[in-house]
């Protein structure tokens, strides 16, 4: 018990999965910084903004609802961490694991977005409320293209279980690439949940300030960045677990550099994809999602069903 | 969902300068725009009634900081034209020189701030890069990045020596090679081709109709242009083509802008090219002899057009400025109505706008709820005495001027 | 100048107020004597629908001291610029609006609204510009008797 509640706080848990996500922050700003031709922020620009935020004043609008506008935050920070819990990372074997765990993994990162959006309408500002309407029309464009690629390698390993998962792809690593496709939607749908360009549509600066966040200040709004970040490397390890789980369970150190190099390959990606794209219109999303990724999604359900039927 | 009135301004992230545009969405369709300007309203008209003609060359030059040579040299142009004064064939190259230069920079500046509105900062920051090229042979010639000050009543101040020349040369050769690139993105990537056909569109006849003026009207096909139609400087003598497009939405005007961008390339080589030699300057008369005019010159947003009339004191009797914004703005209002709400910011920058040009007041100064009114005098005064309280003194050099002024 | 010159000739055979009242500085560029508000509309119209000047430019307005008066630059393709002025009493300067001839002139009507303090008869409603909401009434910045210290003192 003891072991595990240090687990759950400090390593892999709350503490690493802080640190990590600041360092891949910076390696997020700095990639894209490099795709622009810039400098790029220091390595410890993310630590420095974040020990800013939390130092600064907490405003709640008068208009706004406390209880709602500051639990949000918080919500949004517990729900990613809690994912993490349920991914292997550098392991066969997630923190906790049972049947079905990659349905509470989709839903609990379905979270943030949710509380995003209360967090927004609550805060009752102009630019709040729109930007909170355009993280709910968009959760509904990106979430069944995600959930598709993601179930569709659970349908080929016959499991619920992440964990599961990994240990058959371990055995069957020659059916990895067949997830091709399923692993570029993934990383798109993924684009659209962590809300960058060319999805950031809700939080779209030039049109509508900052979305969602608009009213957030100090504490508050240090909290949804930090798990702004937490989603981000939870995503990608999700991702890696998914469609890159090689090497897991090999050796524990060998393990983690090799976790550590596909979260970072993750983002890479995801950095490059936002460097090259100019961010589209909410209905352009929307008709991009529905016509061209759930139907890839689709596709590589038909896939791994017919790849099930007569390689297994 | 119910209609909702946004603010976009006075202060708000897509624009640069504070202007206020009221739109009611209805979901993300916008329903109406409105508009409330003057925000930037600083009497520079009325204070060129104040200032002698030399002195109103410098402040009409910071009516814009992009298109400050537009606006000296229009203003000018029309002093010039009422002094009955000849410009040596020099001064005008050099000053249509500058024109072209400052073209080719403010287009720059254009296309960054377009992908920075539709949320593509690569472009934006890759642009920017490229403009510093021409930024760099800015601050070469004439020792400024903007407002150059090179414009006299009666010619240029300063002369283009050969290696600068030959600098300006080479960085066209640059510019043209990266804006060849821009040309082909702008022609195949498709999230920008989504972002931006479509948006803000305008037929001729609502261009006509309304009165837009340069790349906003020649995207509509509007085949308009000061430096073709009522050539001035040394444009008669220089050959280049009036890009129009048919698009009429934002896609048309960038493309309209990148491909000015190339044009002024051959113009800048031409100029160079064809440069005759001689005095770059005439000494104008202090005193303008009565009269009016009416110069037009083509900004980089469009018509500029500067009316003086001079009543043979050194000041001048009305001094009118008609930047090219104002005459763009009606046709936003048009653009905007049934477009998207995500589509406001590059719809407005589309116009490339400058709110400064447009509105051009004494400056008030709000602090601990009473409002001081300033008037340059004591703007200065509270400047110098701003930089007293930071340890740098300025008194001497101070006296020394008010001597000076005294003695004027 | 044949081109400058055939316009001045158009614009006095069909308007009498115009008669030796067109003034042609320079090649392109055509300058008229103020006529009265009555006069000037005739004339703007037929140069607007007639003669191809179909770009207004702007408007300048100007304090004569006596009169207001305010210059219609307009402009037609091939480059040519006909400045028709009109004018009003300063006392009680009243003009009419051009707006259902060019509908980009409402701003710069405006503009003589708040700048000159004209009033402006048949003007759609809206925001005024350039000056601020809270400008006070009854001072015109354009005006010539108009001076800074104006805005201080207390009304």
């Amino acid at each position: 018990m003891a072991v595990q509640i240090l687990e759950i706080i400090i390593f892999p848990g709350f503490l690493f999965l802080t640190v990590f996500a600041m360092i891949a922050e910076y390696l997020d700003r700095i990639l894209y910084a490099r795709f622009q031709n810039r400098k790029g922020p220091p390595w410890f620009q993310p630590f420095a903004d974040f020990i800013k935020l939390v130092a600064k004043e907490d405003i709640v609008p008068e208009c706004a609802n406390p209880f709602v506008f500051k639990l949000m935050p918080i919500l949004a920070l517990a729900s990613v961490i809690t994912a993490s819990f349920y991914i292997p990372m550098w392991d066969n074997k997630a923190l906790f694991s049972f049947e079905g765990d990659i349905i509470v993994i989709v839903y609990l990162l379905t979270i943030p977005t949710i509380s995003f959006f209360l967090g927004g309408w609550y805060s009752r500002s102009l630019y709040a409320t729109i930007g909170a309407m355009r993280n709910l029309t968009q959760l509904f464009a990106y979430e069944v293209p995600l959930f598709l690629a993601i179930l569709s390698p659970a349908i080929l390993a016959h499991t619920w279980s992440l964990s599961e998962m990994t240990v058959f792809f371990n055995n069957h690593l020659w059916l990895l690439p067949f997830n091709i496709i399923g692993f570029a939607v993934a990383l798109i749908a993924l684009l659209g949940k962590l809300e960058k360009v060319p999805f950031d549509i809700p939080e779209a600066e030039t049109e509508i300030v900052a979305g969602s966040f608009t009213e957030y200040s100090g504490r508050l709004l240090a909290f949804f960045r930090m798990a702004i970040d937490i989603e981000m490397v939870v995503g990608a390890s999700l991702v890696a677990a998914v469609f890159l789980p090689f090497g897991l369970g090999l050796n524990p150190v060998l393990g983690f550099i090799l976790y550590i190099l596909k979260v970072v390959f993750v983002i890479f990606l995801l950095a490059l994809l936002r460097s090259v794209f100019a961010r589209l219109r909410i209905e352009q999303m929307m008709d991009f999602c529905w016509k061209y990724l759930a139907p890839a999604a689709f596709l590589q359900i038909v896939v791994c069903v017919i790849l099930k039927g007569v390689l297994l | 969902m119910s209609k909702l009135t946004i603010p976009i301004g006075p202060q708000h992230p897509a624009l640069k300068e504070p202007e206020c545009f009221i739109i009611t969405v209805d979901g993300e369709r916008i329903c109406e725009a409105n508009m409330r300007l003057g925000y930037n309203h600083r009497g520079i008209e009325k204070r060129c009634e104040e200032i002698t003609y030399i002195q109103s060359a410098y402040l009409i030059e910071r009516v814009c900081g992009i298109c400050s040579h537009s606006h000296s040299t229009a203003f000018i142009q029309a002093v010039e034209e009422i002094a009955g004064l000849e410009v040596p064939k020099r001064g005008l190259y050099i000053r249509t020189l500058f024109g072209e230069l400052e073209r080719i920079h403010s287009h720059l500046l254009w296309l960054g701030v377009a992908g920075h509105e539709i949320g593509f900062d690569t472009l934006l920051m890759y642009s920017w890069r490229d403009r510093e090229i021409v930024m760099d042979i800015l601050a070469m010639v004439s020792g400024n990045r903007v407002n150059y000050g090179m414009n006299s009543i009666g010619g240029v101040k300063r002369d283009i020596s050969p290696e600068q020349a030959d600098a300006i040369l080479k960085a066209m050769d640059d510019l043209e090679e990266r804006t060849k690139y821009y040309i082909e993105l702008g022609l195949q990537e498709t999230t920008l081709i989504k972002r931006l056909s479509g948006a803000g569109s305008i037929s001729y006849e609502d261009a006509t109709r309304l009165g837009a003026v340069g790349p906003t009207a020649r995207a509509s096909k509007v085949d308009q242009d000061v430096r073709r139609d009522d050539p001035y400087a040394a444009y008669a003598e220089l050959e280049f083509n009036v890009i129009t497009d048919d698009h009429n939405d934002v896609y048309g005007r960038t493309l309209v802008r990148l491909g000015e961008l190339m044009e002024s390339y051959k113009l800048v080589r031409q100029l160079i090219k064809n440069m005759p030699d001689g005095p770059i300057r005439k000494k104008g008369p202090r005193k303008i002899p009565a009269g009016e005019a009416i110069s037009r010159y083509e900004a980089p947003r469009g018509e500029d057009v500067h009316y003086v009339k001079a009543n043979g004191t050194d000041k001048a009797f009305r001094v009118k400025v008609r930047a090219p914004t104002l005459a763009n703005l009606s046709a936003v209002s048009k653009m905007l109505e049934g477009d998207y709400l995500a589509d406001v910011p590059i719809v407005i920058a589309a116009i490339d706008p400058c709110f400064s040009c447009t509105d051009r007041m004494a400056v008030r100064n709000i602090r601990g709820g009473a409002t001081e009114m300033h008037n340059p005098g004591s703007l200065r005064n509270f400047s110098i005495d701003w930089y007293r309280r930071r340890g740098i003194d300025f008194t001497d050099l101070n006296k020394k001027l008010m001597k000076r002024l005294e003695r004027v | 100048m044949a081109n400058e010159e055939a316009i001045k000739k158009e614009l006095e055979e069909k308007f009498d107020f115009l008669k030796d009242k067109i003034i042609i500085p320079r090649e392109r560029r055509l300058f008229t004597e103020p006529v009265e508000i009555e006069d000037f509309l005739k004339a703007i119209e037929y140069a607007a629908s007639k003669m191809d000047f179909d770009i207004l430019t702007t408007i300048t307005g100007l304090d004569e001291g006596e009169s207001i008066v305010a210059i219609y630059h307009l402009a037609r393709k091939d480059g040519t610029m006909l400045n028709l002025k009109s004018k009003t009493p300063k006392e009680n300067p009243v003009m009419k609006t051009i707006s259902n001839l060019f509908n980009g002139a409402v701003f710069y009507e405006r503009e003589l609204v708040d700048m000159l303090g004209v009033q402006m008869e048949g003007l759609p409603e809206g925001k005024r510009y350039p000056l601020p909401d809270d400008w006070p009434e009854g001072q015109y910045p354009l005006r010539k008797e108009w001076k800074r210290e104006m805005l201080d003192a207390k009304p």
